[in-house]
């Protein structure tokens, strides 16, 4: 199935721009992630620590909504949706 | 006119639209591009369809904590110099108390939750501003 990323400010710049990424049926918010860690080392870089664990100031949300950090590796993914990851906001 | 926009505006034109006989009151923020050390351009990034979703939220919510009686907010975004205008608030009110607050309210909210961001752009490089708030459930 396919799922839209939208990244945005510097996340956006670390990651090229939105992409469309195909992903097995029924994968979670966490698997996503990981797939969009996986296109480059600067994509990688930016999502997560060296552990693994998702950076703290990257922000989620699915179709519109925000996603508690929690959440991901429980919240699936259906073909079609929208995922944005973006910092902090700083509008205003 | 309401939301997002890469137009300038007339604030006063903004005002004359929401003034009404029975408003004691017209408050009215405008945020511009701060030379920050520098800064010769700011770069504003939305994710559109969420940001006019959130501020119309944030209208609702002015509307329902304050008694007042009209609220404009306008955000631009894309390529702007220092000096330029970038957000209008414009809330009208009986009197001046209640305007102020839901003013600041807007204000406060528009910062803490709204997906939009900023990049300042000078002779020294460029960075994104950082953000103030994670929106509370991180």
């Amino acid at each position: 199935m396919q799922v839209r990323v939208r990244a945005f400010a510097r996340l956006r710049e670390a990651i090229g721009g939105d992409l469309t990424l195909e992903v097995p049926e029924g994968a979670t918010m966490s698997r996503l992630l990981a797939a969009v860690g996986e296109t480059s080392e600067q994509a990688g870089e930016a999502l997560f620590e060296e552990s693994g664990e998702l950076r703290g100031y990257v922000i989620l949300m699915h179709n519109g909504r925000r996603v508690r950090r929690a959440e991901a590796g429980t919240l699936t993914l259906a073909d079609g949706d929208e995922v944005a990851l973006f910092p902090p906001v700083a509008g205003g | 006119m309401f939301g997002l926009t890469e137009d300038d505006f007339d604030v006063n034109a903004v005002i004359d639209r929401v003034r009404k006989p029975d408003m004691g009151a017209l408050v009215t923020f405008l945020g511009t591009v701060r030379d920050d050390g520098g800064t010769e351009v700011m770069e504003l990034e939305a994710y559109e369809e969420v940001a006019v979703r959130e501020l119309e939220t944030i209208r609702d919510e002015a509307f329902a904590r304050y008694p007042i009686a009209a609220v404009e907010v306008i955000h631009r975004v894309g390529r702007l110099r220092v000096g330029e205008n970038i957000l209008l608030i414009v809330v009208g009110a009986g009197h001046r108390k209640e305007a102020f607050d839901a003013c600041e309210y807007i204000l406060e909210r528009i910062k803490e939750s709204v997906p939009i961001w900023k990049k300042e752009i000078g002779e020294g490089g460029e960075r994104w501003v950082p953000g103030e708030s994670h929106g509370g459930d991180a």
